[in-house]
């Protein structure tokens, strides 16, 4: 997109400061100040475009301080996209200011890279236990030391070997009624590999052909939300030429932000790309979220066993703001026999991972999770089902630091339990 | 603002209640109204965000003693610019404050910290069957301490009245740093004057408000809604006369004009006609058994004076449908111009035709769109102008408009605010209202409690 920062001015004007987004907001919540909450951001924004501010130190850090978990837009009675300026400001801070040096290593040498990116993972799943030892219920690692991250955050091990180096690129079923090709998704690749397992073992049980595209990278969210739009855009045409080329009926995702990327904000990214941007739109259209293609296919309950078990269930920000997939994990979750489902308060509201945002926030983020594992402890719950892996690492870590015994899950793990239940 | 100021501050409400950065202070100079500070002179030297009555004492006080302006605010969704920045001054968020104290079912009656969100109180009340009736649009994020200053109001002010009604004691801060209580928990209370009546919409000019008292009553039974639609707005004015004269008092009497109902249609698709001329969305409220009844004789009423369409809800999802209409109004204009401006002058319910026909006639004079969506069963109209505030000859019409619409609404006997307060945006139109000998005892009531004139200057008097 290649839109200057100043013609964002038509949509700053239409927050009419009313305030609302102060009841959704949760880094607000945790913060109180008013240049925290949505109308503060906007407000900000529209002070660099008139030129009141410059993009000082203080402005960067205020618009670091944003989820983008999409709670205001969907709340504002003016529709006003708080997230695409936030992405805009950043974007502008780093075309004016450049990326911090660390950020410009991740984004442009290893994410944008495969081969930089994976070899980095290998030599990481084999070194990691030197500095990190198991956390409680065998799930996830503390570290040992001080990393420069509080030595209670308990972080997912990157897997011994990746998901896409598990499993052949074309997963053949007999009598096959669909063929979909899989977007992986970083962290299913290097860190939950049981989660892509389950997204096969339940595909393959419906009947459905999987291909796992072997030069897909990483959607480039992470990139383009931090303003790097160049090197996002490189990374979604690579993708885009790695699924266009497989002849599939559709293109699954697992994870909600990975989903929304590659549905709708590639689109958007390359909509002055002369080559891609009808590609972009192609691939957007062959976009489904695992629960949205699963309860589409007939019979998905019929091969159940039971699964005596307490579930409740997160969505994930971009998943249900994002995506609009609310209703098809409840009703994967409540077709289960056995399974007592119970919801949470506020499901919907943001578990305060936001990707990177935990990394650079980490106090503000396990505040704000806090309020998300009081409401699943509510639940009396023994098992936390959501879409997205990086929910599933920060609820997880957030379980742990309080001593909540929950075991955290994809929707399609629970999903492939019920199926084995059946065949034992 | 001097740095030993910032430090004593900070002493009082400690290092991470205090904000001096430039955009942190920036985002104190707005807040939901269009009045604009002026970045130059009026951006504040710090915000401070107390924890209780003490530290409330202790800043003005200081600031008292120093001549620093100091600006209240809660949740800044004030409409009328009275929670902007003034000058170098000290803005002082209430929001820390955010505990009920009590729910006294004895004595139906709730005790409040300033800070606590509208809506929360609501619910509270409702969990033990008791009711807080005022329902400003903002009581999902404004705070109680900021509904009393500005005595807010709501759709349900024509059965249940407004804030100042059920507000009936308050401890405040003067000026001096003196704590006062005023009124208390009796219903009955005659003892001086009524202090608490003064401090309620007093949009933070004369005190700052430290706790509240206010009366709840029971929670209505059951609620009953209904929406008529008529070709003429007139027939809907007419409507909502006849309805008050016939002694039947609906919780919420809504109209909504043609420019509306399109951009609802439009939007939302909730089945209004579009050619139609007004819609009124009716609901009473109270004895399940009595309910049907009045509905009835609502429905007649609206039949014999012209409506073409009348829906009633059956189930409680029916009338959400039908509120539904009136929720995505404002969603549905802001598709129309990026700048929505709502006033809130109000006028005698018998005076709405004649203010609705005022009011179309500027619009038309002005070449300016300017909808209608009221709280018609109290006069309470709210004009919305809708335009861009970037396109600078509009705006000039815009400002003619709204003087005219003042000068109407007080011809015709009504009032400058309904609801909204007067603030920094209506302060030039006041004496229009109270008139000269009228300003003179305000301005004399304010130099008795607050002689250094620390609390929201220009607020209602003007710089």
């Amino acid at each position: 997109m290649e839109r200057s920062f100043d013609s964002w001015e038509q949509e700053v004007i239409r927050c009419i400061r009313c305030g609302a987004c102060q009841n959704v907001c949760p880094v607000f919540k945790e913060l109180q100040a008013e240049s925290t909450v949505a109308r503060g951001r906007v407000k900000l924004i529209r002070g660099v475009i008139d030129k009141d501010l410059e993009l000082t130190e203080g402005f960067i850090n205020k618009m670091s301080l944003c989820l983008m978990c999409k709670a205001c837009v969907v709340n504002c009675p003016s529709g006003v996209k708080v997230d695409k300026l936030v992405e805009a400001a950043r974007k502008e801070i780093a075309e004016k200011k450049g990326l911090s040096p660390l950020k410009n290593l991740i984004f442009r040498l290893v994410l944008k890279n495969r081969w930089v990116f994976n070899t980095g993972m290998k030599a990481g799943s084999v070194l990691q236990g030197l500095v990190f030892r198991k956390g409680p219920l065998g799930q996830g690692m503390l570290p040992r030391m001080s990393l420069g991250i509080d030595k209670r955050r308990l972080l997912s091990p990157l897997a011994a070997k990746s998901f896409k180096a598990m499993y052949p690129v074309v997963i053949k079923v007999p009598a096959a009624k669909l063929r979909v090709a899989f977007f992986t998704g970083c962290m299913i690749n290097y860190i939950y590999t049981d989660t892509g397992r389950a997204v096969i073992n339940v595909l393959k049980r419906i009947g459905v052909e999987v291909v796992i595209p072997a030069l897909q990278n990483c959607c480039g969210t992470p990139v383009r939300i931090n303003g790097d739009y160049e090197t996002a855009k490189a990374m979604a045409r690579a993708n885009i030429d790695a699924f266009l080329k497989e002849e599939v009926d559709a293109v699954v995702v697992a994870c909600g932000t990975c989903g929304l990327s590659l549905k709708e904000e590639y689109a958007e990214l390359l909509e002055d790309d002369p080559v891609y941007a009808e590609k972009a739109k192609h691939l957007g259209s062959m976009i489904k979220d695992f629960a949205e293609l699963v309860v589409s296919l007939d019979g998905f309950e019929d091969k159940m066993g039971p699964l005596p078990l307490k579930v409740t269930y997160h969505d994930p920000c971009h998943l249900v703001r994002g995506l609009r997939v609310k209703e098809q994990p409840r009703q994967i979750i409540r077709s289960i026999p056995g399974v007592d489902f119970k919801e949470m308060s506020k499901p919907d509201t943001c578990c305060g991972s936001a990707g990177s945002f935990s990394l650079y926030h980490y106090e503000l983020s396990t505040k704000i999770n806090d309020h998300k594992v009081e409401d699943v402890n509510q639940t009396g719950a023994e098992v936390l089902v959501t879409g997205c892996s990086a929910c599933r690492m920060h609820i997880a870590d957030g379980l742990n630091r309080q001593g909540v015994s929950v075991k955290v899950m994809h929707t399609a793990q629970l999903l492939e339990m019920a199926y084995e239940a059946k065949a034992h | 603002m001097k740095p030993e100021i910032i430090q004593k501050l900070r002493e009082i409400v400690g290092n991470d209640n205090l904000y001096t950065s430039l955009e942190d202070l920036y985002c104190y100079t707005y807040d939901a109204s269009f009045v604009k500070a002026d970045l130059k002179k009026d951006l504040a030297g710090v915000a401070v965000y107390p924890a209780n009555t003490e530290e409330v004492a202790q800043i003005l006080k200081l600031a008292n003693q120093e001549r620093i302006p100091v600006v209240p605010r809660g949740a800044g969704s004030n409409v009328s610019g009275g929670s902007i920045s003034v000058g170098d001054c000290i803005v002082l968020v209430l929001k820390r404050m955010n505990k009920i104290l009590e729910l006294d079912r004895k004595n139906l009656i709730a005790v409040v910290e300033p800070g606590v969100i509208t809506s929360q109180l609501q619910s509270e009340a409702e969990q033990v069957g008791l009711f807080y009736p005022p329902d400003p649009a903002s009581q999902a994020f404004s705070t109680m301490g900021g509904n009393v200053a500005e005595c807010a109001g709501g759709p349900r002010g024509v059965k249940y009245g407004v804030t100042r009604d059920y507000v009936i004691g308050l401890e405040v801060v003067l000026p001096s740093g003196e704590v006062m209580n005023t009124g208390g928990r009796a219903l009955k209370n005659v003892t001086g004057y009524d202090m608490t009546k003064l401090f309620t919409g007093s949009e933070g000019t004369l005190c700052v408000i430290t706790k509240i008292i206010v009366k709840l009553i029971p929670l209505p039974e059951a609620k009953s809604t209904m929406m008529a639609v008529f070709p003429e707005i007139d027939q809907a004015c007419e409507t909502v006369s006849e309805i008050i004269a016939m002694g039947l008092v609906p919780c919420s009497l809504e109209l909504l004009d043609n420019i509306y109902i399109r951009n609802i249609e439009e939007y939302a698709k909730v089945g209004l006609p579009t050619e139609a001329g007004a819609v009124l969305l009716i609901e009473v409220d109270g004895d399940a058994e009595i309910l049907t009844k009045q509905i009835g004789k609502i429905e007649q009423i609206c039949r014999r004076l012209g409506a073409v369409q009348i829906r009633v809800a059956k189930t409680k999802d029916e009338a959400d449908e039908l509120w539904r209409a009136r929720r995505s109004a404002f969603a549905a204009v802001s598709r129309v111009k990026p700048t929505i401006i709502g006033e809130d002058a109000t006028v005698p319910r018998s005076s709405i035709p004649a203010a609705v026909r005022r009011i179309q006639e500027i619009a038309a004079k002005y070449n300016l769109i300017i909808a209608i969506l009221g709280h018609a069963g109290d006069g309470n109209l709210h004009a919305t102008i809708l335009t861009d505030e970037t396109d600078l000859e509009e705006a000039a019409r815009v400002e003619k408009a709204i003087d005219e619409i003042f000068i109407a609404t007080v011809e015709l006997g009504g009032s400058l605010s309904g609801e909204h307060g007067i603030g920094r945006a209506k302060s030039k139109y006041i004496t229009l209202q109270i008139g000269e000998v009228g300003l003179e005892v305000q301005h004399q009531i304010k130099k008795a409690l607050d002689p250094n004139n620390i609390l929201n200057p220009g607020v209602m008097f003007g710089a």
